[in-house]
């Protein structure tokens, strides 16, 4: 299944849309029993939104639509802090922020 | 190996490491194609109380390409789940395992299956049990009857299934092989074995087991119409996170699925591609391997051939030293053989170099098969597809000896040796034999009978 790693899937990718503040919330609440870096992220989250970060994502799987009450775990990776470039790991989806700030104040609460 | 323990990385996660595929009109239902890939390699039959199992979040498929490009058009998925009855015993099984409902039986493995075409996902068949691993006359009595035949599941289109431990039959001498290139028979020519007298081969995989995951479906539903040449091969995927449980409690698996092991014809990833580069083909794809033909072209074993044993092989030296590129190599790994190379054979897919194991499926079984298959003169063989049979360390040895150059260059003199290579081994090396239905690899053998393997 392809990933955003994927260099194959990286050429079919298209200019990655901002997600909407209802879709990061999603997330956020999504992730409630994903422990520290759930937490983490819900704090940060207003941030998220409000400063129009981009993000791109892998289709999902074969999971059914989005179901605002899930609990998966969510795991978040900071790939590069310096560029912003985030990947959240929910499910059998991969969702890539792009937000410096918000890649800065979550290396600064893992120190 | 055919691809047991290829890459650095796979050789650590069994569970997802690939070991052979197979591909061929099925011999006793000729309007059916029987398709078989191998994982978990080199099992001691006696190796519990974990008896071997398939890994439930491993993502196991086998691929068709009916179009020629290198890309899917038909995958088979397989989804594993694995029940324990009592986690209060240590035991595999409780008392005799006499059926795949038997209570004595603790740890079931069940699993789904997803066909992936044009049109969508089908689930095809789920809750399918495997059979337990062969433990010994005590535990699973009346192994093949009463277990593994009850394991071939009719799926929803008409195709079979069975998931679970097989006999190994790939025969292979590891052992001589990986001391410095040394083939026993041919021994007495090595220039590190100083003097050693010609020897039979020894076969490393007797008496060892593997888990298969083997479908049988009709010609029609894998190919497309007018197009009867299939292109097969296996993948095993991983979710790209996992994130160990500190209390020993379940792990958090999350993330996309990303390839990590890949298998199409025997011994490409094994012996051609280099090592600092085996786990990055592993994810890649084959309509990606343009990018590792110079491997394939160049084989480092061609080079090696001629050092091993001096004075054997001058021709393939001097090809070698020409830098001339194996193109009957890409034929036959990345392209297919087209028309007009054998008499009578093509199973020639397009121009995209892929690795995918080439089956010609309007080519019926052999009434009178040859285990080197094509250059045995039995179209019915690897690299026809490839039967459960087929010696194909032989057949490669000799094709990268440059047996099969001529084909392609008529005035190329083939090596006398070329044509003779061999480890040795043939199926009566085997420690039990194949079987002759579905699914055609031997009975397990049992770490009773078995347990010093």
């Amino acid at each position: 299944m392809p990933d955003l790693d994927d260099p194959a899937l990286a050429r079919k990718t298209t200019k990655p849309a901002a997600p909407s503040r209802r879709s990061v919330l999603r997330v956020a609440a999504g992730a409630g029993a994903a422990g520290i870096a759930a937490t983490t992220l819900g704090s940060l989250v207003g941030g998220v939104a409000a400063q129009a970060s981009t993000a791109s994502r892998t289709p999902a799987d074969h999971t059914g639509p989005e179901d605002p009450a899930r609990t998966d775990a969510l795991v978040l990776h900071v790939r590069d802090a310096a560029a912003g470039e985030i990947d959240l790991f929910r499910g059998t989806t991969q969702t890539r922020l792009h937000d410096r700030d918000l890649a800065a104040r979550i290396v600064r609460a893992s120190r | 190996m055919s691809s047991h323990r290829e890459a650095p990385e796979i050789s650590k996660d069994p569970v997802a490491d690939s070991t052979d595929v197979y591909a061929f009109v099925s011999p006793d239902r000729p309007h059916t194609v029987t398709l078989i890939a191998n994982y978990i390699p080199l099992q001691g039959p006696a190796g519990g109380p974990n008896f071997y199992q398939f890994g439930d979040k491993v993502r196991y498929a086998i691929h068709i390409d009916t179009h020629g490009d290198g890309v899917a058009n038909v995958t088979y998925e397989f989804d594993f789940t694995t029940d324990l009855a009592n986690p209060g015993t240590f035991l595999y099984n409780t008392g005799p395992i006499t059926s795949l409902t038997s209570a004595n039986w603790n740890r079931k493995q069940r699993y789904s299956v997803t066909r992936v075409d044009g049109k969508g996902r089908h689930v095809l068949g789920s809750g399918l049990l495997c059979p337990p691993c062969n433990i010994g006359p005590l535990s699973t009595p009346d192994y093949e009857a009463a277990l593994a035949r009850p394991a071939i599941h009719k799926l929803s289109d008409g195709s079979r299934v069975f998931a679970g431990q097989r006999a190994e039959g790939f025969y292979v001498d590891l052992g001589s092989i990986f001391d410095l290139g040394n083939l026993r028979p041919f021994q007495n020519f090595n220039v590190f074995a100083k003097g050693r007298p010609a020897a039979p081969g020894v076969n490393a995989t007797k008496f060892l087991n593997v888990h298969s995951i083997a479908i049988q479906a009709p010609i029609s539903r894998v190919t497309k119409a007018g197009r009867p040449v299939i292109g097969v091969w296996t993948t095993a995927s991983r979710q790209r996170v996992r994130l160990h449980s500190a209390d020993g409690g379940q792990d958090v698996h999350a993330g996309p699925f990303h390839q990590v092991s890949r298998l199409g014809n025997p011994l490409v990833n094994e012996v051609l591609i280099p090592i600092g580069t085996k786990d990055f083909w592993n994810t890649q794809h084959p309509v990606q391997d343009k990018q590792f033909a110079h491997f394939v072209a160049h084989p480092e074993l061609a080079g090696l051939l001629p050092v091993l044993y001096p004075g054997v092989f001058p021709n393939l030296a001097a090809l070698v030293k020409a830098k001339k590129a194996r193109v009957d190599l890409e034929a036959i790994l990345l392209t297919g053989i087209p028309k007009g190379i054998v008499p009578g054979f093509t199973n020639f897919t397009g121009p995209v170099q892929a690795d995918m194991l080439r089956l010609n499926t309007s080519i019926p079984p052999a009434s009178n098969p040859n285990i080197l298959g094509l250059l045995g003169g039995d179209a019915a063989g690897f690299p026809n597809g490839r039967r459960v049979f087929d010696d194909v360390v032989s057949v490669e040895l000799r094709a990268v000896a440059g047996a099969t150059f001529a084909l392609v260059d008529p005035k190329y003199t083939v090596d006398a040796a070329a044509g003779q290579l061999t480890d040795g081994l043939t199926p009566a090396d085997l420690g039990t034999p194949y079987l002759n239905h579905f699914p055609y690899l031997g009975v397990p053998y049992d770490g009773y009978d078995q347990p010093a393997s």
